[in-house]
């Protein structure tokens, strides 16, 4: 056989620690070599990560996802030319020959189509918002509005699975995957990273487990899917004819062999086994205390809104996000689902943000009247936007818009965001970028930065590469959002 | 090991030792019989025969299979979009076939890769070809399918080379290889090889996309055999069938009078109407009084018939008001019974019946027009009644008849017209007789289509597996600038070949997949059998001697034993590639079979236990703990392969993510709630949540080894999910039934079940507690006791003591949380 590792001169020693062992990535076993580096002084909750590289603004995100791909046209890429290009035929000039999905790729015909609601100024910055956005609009001196994002992808998988792991390749973990690895939870009774789904009227696209997932992570960094109507975490019930006195009877039996096992063989497996049965034990009676309502006074519910009593609506899992940040669970992720306005775009926007507008302001006001909104850092947006031009035929009170990834709007406030300030452009057709683009993983850049930390660092060696969140590419911390 | 101060461990005691022998080969616990027999053997080679029984298993086929379908990324759903259902199972029920046969590694790996491009592949050949056809595949709408054909390609490069090689060609896509020597362009050398296959970029998201081929069960081969041969035996009989001489002469006797030229009389037309429906469709079912006889004195809704002149072969358009029907009728004589062809037109529709009785109906929507459409009137000697029933549904209506003649062909009806037959005439009547007019042919002719038909029918329940298959005509290849599908650099067209820092292909190597298949199956190739044997080493070691088994690069990790590791894949390609071999090897070894509990020096010195000092312990993955369950519990359904089933899952978790949240997940009953966990539905973009719980992949991408991470969800499942409660409660009540009349004794049983040992004194003490504080709980509340014992779908024992029962399955679940449980020590 031809020998194969005489190569021993490629790899020096330094280079052999770096590799990782036994499944550890570099973080993983630097820490491990020097565990002092763990929580020094950081308030940080067992994570790999250290010392931040900087200092962070942020503690802990809230992640607000629209799936589907929400019109920034109807919502907050306004114009006021953009009424004149109504009806007329889409530029040459402005489409360039980009590519667009096969929904829309026959049609003979590319209407323009300016958005059937007004809009007006809000705040400092003077940034328009749509009439069917006032609550939202209120906050714009408190975010930073960016109409500049932009991503590849143009059809749903992809796109959401792009912007949720940062790449469209899957087996990579997710955003909240990533930061549970690095941060931890500083929470011992409830994860480290949170999922609730809700949906609009309409239909929705399809979700994936692998938004939450944790990709070539060990699979404890997943996220946790809190549920509206049965158990709100999976299996977190005793069964039938179990009270809480009967399962403590039966984990003080395990613990007591257990012990006995590790005094026998020396595993510290064991040991974390006896403590993860404990938290279990623990987040039986924390769960079902956090996602019981009861407590809240009526004028949270009022501030919310109509949806905010019932199990499963956005604006209810918006109240149930704030007690998560609240009992220190540092990354929660909402997906609103039913984006995807291929027709009746004027009526279903509506719908859509009439479903999120007013608990999304709440939250964010919430947060401030708490004091966490300086340290929480809110994440607003869907993995692409719509086209001006129209899907379908344009008549006077209806159209479609098709997926457009080319230029998109989300927001972000809270820890380590510019207040009141809009950044990017997009052309008069709201299609291509103007100035100052920001590609999603510039996003996920600048989220990581307001979190202390730096994205080019923070790795994990899987299959030969460091791979990021951000993706090996060279994505750019967007400083002038920062605060 | 002994440079770095390090001794090895005493040899395990046999009750562990066969416990960790069983759940490394088999997944499985070992039954007491077998505990009892190998503790008791005195035999020197008992051991080794305990190795090479559970070698011979089944269930050995089943365990490797398993770690086969992380690394073959298997799935039952397509994965992008909508993620539906497809069936790849027969594909994975061919490899656990193939390691339970000890099929050859070389073998294995040239007909999973390119068993479709072997000489005189057969079925089972292409069927493992079904391991690139794993991956996941899209039904977006909005999809632009070249780029997601070049996905599925790219993930057949990276799980290949990753699997088989350990290398990361994947980096190659968009770049040169920044660590290890490949270059873009031998990226996509290696890439042309599967380029050409001819499955699309847009698949389906309901079932199988082609290439695929059928896979008969042996029932189904068997039924299917059986239809083809009854339609086989009806051909045969109808080709021996032949008319009597009798029965032809008599046919071409009457023929020969009613075929001659004596076209019946047509008498002149009577027209009734019109009469208005509801919708045109109204009017044309309802028959508004002539249909069955005519009597043209009778009036029908005060409306008479009346005489009409229309002269035969026009188009006529008589006045209809919308939506209504008009009736035309006139007598035709004929001077023998014989059949006619008439030809019709009709604005809109039209029935037409002869003697009372319905013989042709179309109901169009169309303009009047000369030979819309044929019918064919068997008329009997003398008067025949013949009743025509147009429907207008608005506008204007209109009817054409045209009297055709003889229902028979040209040709006959000029031979049955000769004066005088001469004998060729007669043969070529007696063929046509045969063939198309005698009645027993029509008959069996009928019968014949029916089992065609039944045969089909029966064809199209048989389920397919997807297969590789190469375009009849190659796709040209080139390197994709920065790996983008719309970037083809047409410059230079790419030709498959392998990286030249590895050795070249042989001289005459198919430039087919078959040829790369052969090239890495090769016996000398520096890769392929030392991934494979690290692999094996990583099932039994917990980690591989290279701990990245999917990374051999210069980025991967320094193998722990280098010439442990080199002696074992030399030996693996020169022994025949015989993996169960390779797996005795490793069992038999002392390294294997030492005892796994560590002492403080040693924790000390390889806190990770490189140098294997002593055993490793090993949580089990998530199947096995279940199905360590199922045994317990005395439930597990034994059955090998088929069809993946659907075992207890909780509500809405398909529909919760599903496309407009339409899809529901419908849990099997009986038998099926308690197979083996490999089989259970795997759906990839939303996967059983217990398994997760445990480190399952999702298998959207080839995995090779699966982290093993610590969680409060895993003791939430097994403590919680209905499927672990059940199984305690079965597994009690066996310990009930069979495990002795006291507690002790139960005890033993239940841990010589679950542990392979009895109970000491510490057990005894704890569990003894917790039994009777439960006993007195359930004593004093019956109905708890009940609903306890009623969670899961099998019914209990209703002779045994409930309160006892209960408290039974206390113990029960506590013992199946045990981390000695969970846990190959």
């Amino acid at each position: 056989m031809i020998p194969l590792f005489n190569s021993d001169h490629l790899l020096d020693r330094r280079k052999f620690m770096n590799l990782g062992a036994r499944g550890m990535g570099a973080l993983g076993l630097a820490s491990l070599a020097q565990p002092g580096l763990l929580n020094a002084a950081t308030g940080r909750g067992g994570g790999v990560l250290g010392n931040p590289n900087f200092k962070p603004k942020a503690k802990r995100v809230i992640y607000l996802f629209f799936s589907g791909g929400p019109s920034h046209i109807d919502m907050y890429d306004f114009k006021p030319g953009i009424r004149k290009i109504h009806g007329i035929e889409l530029p040459d000039s402005i489409r360039k020959g980009q590519r667009i999905t096969g929904m829309t790729s026959g049609q003979k015909s590319f209407p323009c189509v300016a958005p059937m609601f007004e809009f007006k100024q809000h705040g400092q910055s003077g940034a328009y918002y749509s009439e069917i956005l006032p609550h939202i609009a209120s906050l714009a001196d408190e975010m930073t509005l960016i109409r500049s994002v932009n991503t590849e992808a143009i059809n749903h998988d992809p796109a959401i699975t792009y912007i949720n792991t940062g790449t469209q390749q899957l087996g990579h973990p997710s955003m909240g995957a990533w930061l549970n690895y690095g941060l931890g939870s500083p929470s011992d009774n409830l994860p480290g990273y949170i999922v609730m789904i809700s949906k609009g009227r309409g239909g929705s696209q399809a979700l994936y487990s692998r938004l939450w997932g944790s990709g070539f992570l060990p699979s404890k960094y997943q996220g946790v899917k809190f549920r509206s109507s049965g158990e709100p975490v999976l299996f977190l019930n005793d069964p039938p004819g179990i009270d809480r006195s009967s399962r403590r009877a039966i984990l003080d039996s395990i613990r007591a062999v257990n012990e006995a096992k590790f005094a026998e063989t020396g595993d510290a497996e064991i040991q974390a086994r006896i403590a993860q049965y404990e938290m279990a034990f623990r987040m039986q009676s924390s769960v079902p205390e956090l996602t019981d309502l009861k407590s809240e006074p009526e004028h949270v519910f009022d501030l919310y809104g109509k949806d905010s009593k019932k199990p499963g609506k956005y604006a209810y899992n918006c109240i149930l996000a704030r007690r998560m940040l609240e009992s220190g669970v540092p990354f929660i992720q909402l997906f609103h689902r039913g984006w995807d306005q291929h027709g009746n775009c004027p009526r279903d926007v509506r719908y859509q943000c009439e479903d999120i507008d007013q608990p999304t302001a709440a939250l964010v006001k919430d947060l401030k009247q708490r004091g966490m909104l300086e340290d929480t850092l809110v994440i607003c947006g869907g993995e692409f936007g719509r086209t001006i031009y129209s899907q379908g035929t344009l008549t006077k009170d209806n159209h479609g818009r098709d997926h457009h990834g080319r230029c998109f709007s989300m927001w972000m406030a809270g820890g380590g965001i510019r207040k009141g300030h809009v950044h990017g452009e997009t052309d008069d057709f709201c299609y291509n970028i103007v100035r100052d683009p920001v590609h999603i993983n510039d996003l996920n850049a600048t989220a990581l930065q307001c979190l202390g930390i730096d994205h080019e660092q923070f790795t994990y060696r899987y299959q030969g590469l460091d791979q990021r969140l951000t993706s090996v590419l060279d994505p750019t911390v967007i400083t002038p959002i920062l605060a | 090991m002994e440079a770095n101060g390090l001794e090895p461990s005493l040899e395990a005691d046999r009750r562990t030792l066969i416990r960790r022998v069983c759940l490394d080969l088999t997944g499985l616990p070992p039954s007491p019989s077998q505990v009892d027999r190998f503790v008791n053997d005195t035999d020197p080679n008992a051991y080794e025969t305990l190795v090479d029984s559970l070698l011979s298993s089944e269930r050995y086929g089943e365990r490797m299979t398993l770690a086969w379908m992380d690394a073959a990324r298997y799935g039952d759903s397509s994965v992008f979009h909508d993620d539906g259902v497809r069936y790849m199972w027969p594909w994975r029920d061919w490899v656990i076939q193939a390691y339970n046969e000890n099929k050859r590694f070389d073998d294995f790996t040239i007909e999973q890769l390119a068993g479709d491009q072997l000489e005189n592949a057969s079925l089972d050949h292409k069927v493992a070809s079904g391991f690139n056809r794993n991956h996941g595949t899209t039904d977006e709408g909005g999809v632009i399918a070249e780029e997601y054909r070049v996905e599925y390609n790219v993930d057949r490069v990276k799980t290949t080379a990753n699997v088989w090689l350990g290398l990361t060609m994947e980096c190659g896509q968009c770049h040169e290889h920044k660590y290890d020597p490949i270059s873009q362009k031998e990226y996509y050398q290696f890439y042309a090889y599967f380029n050409v296959n001819s499955d699309a970029g847009m698949q389906t998201r309901n079932g199988n996309s082609a290439p695929m081929v059928k896979v008969p069960s042996m029932s189904q081969k068997q039924e299917l055999q059986q239809r083809r041969d009854k339609v086989a035996a009806m051909k045969e009989e109808r080709a021996k069938a032949n008319p009597t001489a009798k029965e032809m002469d008599e046919w071409i006797a009457d023929h020969r009078v009613s075929e001659l030229p004596n076209t019946p009389k047509l008498d002149g037309w009577h027209f009734l109407g019109s009469f208005t429906g509801k919708n045109k469709d109204a009017a044309f079912k309802k028959n508004w009084g002539p249909e069955k006889t005519v009597d043209l004195a009778r009036e029908h809704d005060g409306k008479k018939w009346e005489p009409r002149e229309y002269e035969d072969g026009k188009v006529h358009t008589p006045a209809i008001p919308e939506n209504s029907a008009a009736y035309f009728y006139r007598i035709v004589t004929a001077a023998k019974a014989q059949e006619v062809m008439v030809s019709l037109g009709s604005d809109d529709a039209i029935k037409v019946f002869l003697n009372g009785k319905q013989v042709f109906a179309n109901n169009a929507s169309r303009g009047p027009a000369p030979d819309q459409d044929k019918a064919k009137l068997a008329l009997t000697e003398g008067d025949n009644h013949l009743l025509l029933k147009i429907v207008n549904a608005g506008g204007p209506a209109g009817f054409y008849f045209r009297l055709v003649g003889s229902v028979l062909p040209e040709n006959i009806l000029a031979l049955l017209r000769e004066d005088v037959l001469s004998e060729e005439h007669v043969v070529k009547l007696q063929e046509y007789y045969e063939k198309s007019a005698w009645p027993l042919a029509k008959e069996l002719d009928a019968k014949i289509k029916a089992a065609e038909k039944a045969v089909s029918d029966y064809d199209k329940g048989i389920v397919t597996v997807m297969t590789m298959g190469d375009l009849a005509k190659p796709r040209k290849t080139y390197v994709l600038a920065r790996g983008h599908y719309a970037s083809p650099k047409k410059d230079e067209e790419i030709f498959p070949g392998v990286p030249a820092a590895l050795p070249p292909l042989p001289e005459g190597s198919s430039p087919k997949r078959v040829g790369l298949a052969k090239w890495i199956a090769d016996d000398d190739h520096p890769l392929t059998a030392r991934v494979a044997v690290n692999r094996y080493w990583s099932m039994i070691f917990g980690a591989g001697m290279v701990t990245t088994v999917m990374d051999f690069g210069t980025r991967g990790a320094l193998p722990s034993h280098p010439r442990l590791l080199d002696w074992l894949a030399r030996d693996f390609a020169d022994g025949g590639w015989n993996v169960k071999r390779v797996f005795k090897q490793m069992l038999m070894s002392a390294t294997y079979r030492q005892q796994s509990t560590a002492t403080a020096e040693q924790l000390r010195l390889d806190p990770e236990n490189v140098f294997l000092s002593h055993a490793p312990r090993l949580r089990l993955q998530g199947e096995f703990i279940r199905d360590n369950a199922l045994t317990v519990g005395g439930v597990l359904n034994g059955k090998v392969g088929g069809p993946s089933v659907k075992p207890y899952q909780p509500p809405r978790i398909w529909n919760e993510v599903a496309l407009n949240g339409g899809l529901f997940y419908k849990p099997d009953n009986g038998a099926n709630l308690y197979r083996r966990s490999m089989y259970t539905y795997w759906k990839r973009s939303a996967p059983m949540p217990n398994m997760m719980a445990f480190d399952a992949p999702t298998r959207e991408k080839c995995v090779v080894q699966r982290p093993r991470t610590n969680t409060p969800m895993q003791a939430l499942v097994t403590l919680n999910d209905v499927q672990f409660v059940e199984a305690a409660r079965l597994f009690a009540e066996r310990v009930l039934q069979q495990g002795g009349e006291d507690f002790d004794s139960q005890l033993d049983y239940a841990l010589l079940l679950t542990t392979a040992r009895p109970a000491d004194e510490l057990r005894k003490r704890v569990f003894r507690n917790l039994y009777d504080s439960q006993l007195k709980v359930f004593r004093a509340d019956a109905k708890r006791a009940g609903e306890l014992l009623e969670f899961g779908e099998t019914k209990r024992d209703e002779s045994l003591d409930s309160a006892r029962h209960a408290a039974w399955t206390t113990v029960a679940s506590a013992i199946l949380n045990l981390d000695e449980v969970i846990t190959r020590e």
